[in-house]
């Protein structure tokens, strides 16, 4: 179902003549209102579409956060009327929209630092009681907002002496709406929109990879708040009065529902739910009293019956349910930095190992999961831990990654003590692992699964990547070189733009460790990496590790398979209950007497043996 | 002394309507992990109910109180099935817009059947003050708290000594275990979302005296009690409680001593502080992640 280039090219024109055409058909000033209104709500969806459809978070606060945009906009070019100079110019509206802005966004900051640390249900119902405090401080604050009366008198926006008219105001809407939706676009395909879409599959996943999802939380709701303070301070300029009502609840629900509807996660979305949901329900006269019950059975019928929204139905290319391809050469770019080994800085001695673990113990409850355990793992070698199930092996690995923390113990990486205090913090330090269960994150392709995880030391950050600067672009381009390096060092050249929801079971293994590898570790924890695989795929994995030990990377390597632990290991540590029972070359740990018995009680058939021997 | 333990309260009696509403939460929260995002409109459609059997059409409180209770439940089973089943059952949290949706169209109706005006329902025990001394209490607010805490009390035993309710506890713990276990995990399922709306229907039904029964009333109500289990904990019936009326008391005071606009502010940077400070809630277990 995809369009031809040239289809759309003709949709765009048509629609920008359309657009262009508007106020020369409409001449009444109510049309001209309700298309405004549509570009308004518009660029609010599109913050809404950020945090919700694309970062899987929640919001039902957003009328709160518009309504800071527009007191605060009209309250600051309001104060700054009393100069003259800076009202010819209209300089007075274009600060205070601004201050709308900044001050919508610095809210966001203030709610989602604490609400963002819970999750789903709970957010949307912090969220609502967020917008709910909003409104009710609009009321009761009358010296300021004037309460329920709200404010008046909101001077329009001027430009050296012109006063904008309702034609002019809908071209600057119109215009915003625009490069709103071009920012939209631009944020999403950049590499802080893919750790937000990221983020929305698999959190953990992210952590690991060396990403601090909390932050990265607060960063959405605050570019998503930022949207809704320049709607919000839009909505204030266009009539010359706002108060209380026009920043409820409904509103709220309003704005979740244009991206339902419109359909989440998409670039197009917000443009169909904020322009079908604004027209229809004013086009249909008399209707009021029946609004809630309109809007409820469209959000009943999307959910049932329009999973993917108004974009969903569309033929991809008009939708762009994905994002487009950015590159069309690949591989051109000439990287800084090899893909693996090579340590960030400094390169240790030889001889100092890159973790080592003195006396680590871990209980839960009553039971002792590990009891001062040992543990020294060295460049280039690849290290075993086995044991029968239960002995504490994945406990030790959520340690040393810092998903857990020891109750006694200490670690130590390159020879210095290390508190580490989460997973993202791990990875920073050059600990990356992958997980018993797969985490991948969804549908993405097995590119960006890679890429997501390449962090970069001279990031030109989010802003170069909404302006699209020629460093954003060079980064992408090293990111890019980087990943497709390391799918080649696994094997997956050849599935790069396949979407990993597809992948077989073998490749989400070695996408997984792909992507651990893409934050550059010194150490990397494999946990049961063979688990379901067939032996064809055991034997490619062992290759891999094999040519990972090369570069110089640490591997701890959890497994019960012993034909892969025997093949590629250097040295094997066995826990059981809690405690090294045994630890050294494969040779003494096979033959020492402890482990046998530890895996095949104290009968005479020693099969671990025969089968290995 | 006297205002204090007049407004002390009103305030107590408001804690348990709040707790009431607060525990409905709870209850759909822990046996499956949903919300009913809408529970402040039945709290209003109990209300609402009570005005038209009690108020216009006579009957006696007893008989208004069943025919609620009977009304909201087979309501509450039909919602479940329709609105919140087919999402959790795809592992989507549609659910969360679903039960938002049906307390929206509930308000519409409500604003179409009873109109937009406040309706005023009399005290069920009456109106006179009961006077102990110098301290006066409405009979209305001890049947409030009296109904509330026998409410939680009913809980409680169906919880601990009735076969359905261990079933529930069952199936909070783990539905998969308990299915194969031969609980009707389903059924548990729906019952839960029942019950929680009846308990919103009682609240609203002890709520008209003393406020006024309007299709808005339950959309702030509905919100602040689910401060109650965020600062609780969801899966604490007995913290609820105490929470509730801690927190109805705190609010009468404020509104009585201080000034009645800063009181949801005062409950909104509360819930913030405790959602910073224990995300579990103040009586939660801290629940551990795993790899």
């Amino acid at each position: 179902m995809s369009m031809s280039r040239s289809t759309v090219r003709l949709l765009l024109v048509a629609g920008a003549i359309g657009f262009l055409a508007v106020p020369l058909v409409f001449t009444s000033s109510f049309f001209k209102f309700l298309f405004i209104l549509v570009f308004i709500y518009l660029i609010v969806s599109i913050g809404m579409n950020l945090l919700i459809g694309y970062a899987g978070q929640f919001s039902l606060g957003h009328a709160g956060l518009m309504a800071i945009g527009a007191y605060v906009s009209a309250i600051v070019s309001m104060s700054l009327a009393k100069v003259p100079a800076l009202v010819f110019v209209g300089g007075n509206v274009w600060i205070g929209m601004l201050a709308g802005i900044v001050s919508a966004g610095a809210a966001g900051a203030v709610l989602a630092f604490p609400a963002l640390r819970v999750k789903g249900p709970y957010l949307a119902m912090v969220t609502v009681a967020f917008g709910w405090v909003i409104w009710k401080v609009l009321l009761t604050w009358t010296s300021v907002t004037g309460g329920d009366l709200g404010i008046t008198a909101i001077p329009r926006p001027r430009v050296a002496g012109h006063i904008f008219t309702v034609t002019d105001y809908y071209y600057l809407s119109g215009a915003a709406a625009l490069v709103a939706l071009v920012l939209q676009r631009n944020i999403v395909l950049s590499d802080f929109g893919r750790k937000i879409r990221a983020m929305k599959y698999n959190e953990m996943a992210l952590e690991a990879v060396g990403v601090s999802v909390h932050r990265e939380k607060v960063a959405v709701f605050v570019i998503s708040a930022m949207f809704a303070g320049w709607g919000g301070a839009l909505f204030a300029h266009l009539q010359n009065f706002i108060n209380p009502d026009n920043f409820q609840f409904f509103n709220s629900v309003f704005f979740l529902l244009t991206i339902l509807f419109g359909g989440p996660g998409t670039l197009s979305g917000p443009f169909f739910g904020a322009t079908f949901l604004t027209l229809v329900p004013e086009l249909l006269h008399g209707a009021e009293q029946y609004r809630l019950l309109i809007f409820s059975v469209v959000i009943l019928v999307t959910l049932f019956y329009l999973p993917h929204g108004i974009a969903g139905l569309l033929p991809m290319r008009i939708a762009e349910r994905t994002p487009v391809k950015e590159f069309t050469a690949a591989r051109t770019a000439s990287t800084t930095r090899p893909a693996v080994g090579a340590p960030l800085a400094g390169s240790p001695a030889a001889t100092v190992p890159v973790v080592k673990v003195v006396g680590v113990s871990k209980s839960f409850g009553g039971i002792h999961a590990l009891e001062g355990v040992d543990l020294q793992l060295e460049t280039g070698t690849v290290h075993a831990l086995i044991g029968p199930n239960g002995a504490g092996k994945t406990t030790l690995v959520n340690i040393i990654s810092g998903l857990y923390r020891g109750d006694r113990g200490t670690v130590s990486l390159l020879g210095k003590e290390i508190v580490l205090t989460s997973l993202h913090h791990a990875a920073r330090q050059g600990i990356a692992r992958t997980f018993q269960t797969i985490k991948l994150f969804g549908d993405m392709t097995v590119r960006e699964h890679v890429m997501v995880g390449c962090e970069l030391q001279s990031g030109t950050g989010l802003l170069g990547a909404m302006l699209r600067t020629k460093s954003h672009y060079d980064e992408e381009r090293r990111r890019r070189a980087i990943a497709d390096e390391l799918l080649e060092l696994v094997g997956l050249s050849d599935l790069v733009d396949v979407s990993a929801a597809t992948l077989a079971y073998g490749h989400r293994r070695l996408l997984e460790m792909a992507r651990a590898l893409a934050s550059r570790p010194r150490l990397l924890l494999l946990d049961e990496p063979a688990a379901g695989l067939v032996a064809s795929e055991i034997a490619m994995l062992a290759g891999v590790i094999d040519r990972l030990r090369l570069t110089g990377l640490a591997v701890l390597l959890v497994e019960h398979h012993m034909d892969l632990v025997v093949a590629v290991s250097d040295r094997i540590t066995v826990l059981e209950q809690g405690q090294v029972i045994s630890h050294g070359e494969v040779e003494t740990v096979r033959n020492d007497p402890r482990v046998i018995e530890a895996y095949l009680g104290t009968g005479e058939d020693h099969e671990f043996v025969a089968a290995h021997g | 002394m006297v205002f204090f333990f007049q407004i002390l309260m009103d305030g107590i009696a408001t804690g348990a309507i709040y707790a009431l509403v607060a525990v409905g939460y709870s209850v759909t929260f822990t046996t499956m992990r949903v919300l009913n995002f809408g529970l402040g409109m039945w709290v209003m459609l109990g209300g609402m109910l009570t005005y038209t059997m009690h108020v216009s059409l006579g009957l006696n409180i007893v008989v208004t109180l069943i025919a609620v209770v009977s009304v909201l439940s087979l309501m509450g089973i039909v919602a479940e099935r329709l609105t919140v089943r087919p999402f959790v059952g795809a592992g989507s949290e549609g659910w969360v817009m679903a039960t938002l949706a049906v307390g929206l169209l509930f308000v519409n109706v409500a604003e179409l059947v009873w109109g937009r005006n406040s309706l005023r329902v009399p005290a069920f025990v009456g109106q006179d003050v009961l006077r102990f001394g110098a301290f006066g209490i409405y009979p209305q607010n001890l049947l409030i708290i009296a109904s509330s805490i026998g409410a939680f009390l009913a809980l409680e035993y169906f919880y601990y000594h009735t076969l359905w309710g261990k079933a529930f506890r069952a199936v909070a713990h783990s539905p998969d275990t308990s299915r194969l276990m031969g609980i009707n995990a389903g059924g548990v399922a729906t019952a839960s979302y029942a019950l929680a709306c009846v308990l919103a229907g009682v609240a609203g039904i002890l709520v008209v005296p003393i406020t006024l029964a309007d299709p808005q009333m339950g959309t702030v109500l509905g919100l602040k009690a689910f401060v109650i289990p965020i600062v609780a904990g969801l899966a604490s019936p007995r913290g609820i409680l105490i929470c509730g009326i801690a927190y109805g008391a705190v609010e009468g005071l404020i509104s009585g001593y201080l000034f009645s606009g800063i009181r949801d502010i005062l409950a909104f940077g509360l819930m913030i502080a405790v959602l910073y400070w224990r995300p579990d809630g103040l009586f939660g277990q801290p629940s551990a992640e795993r790899a």
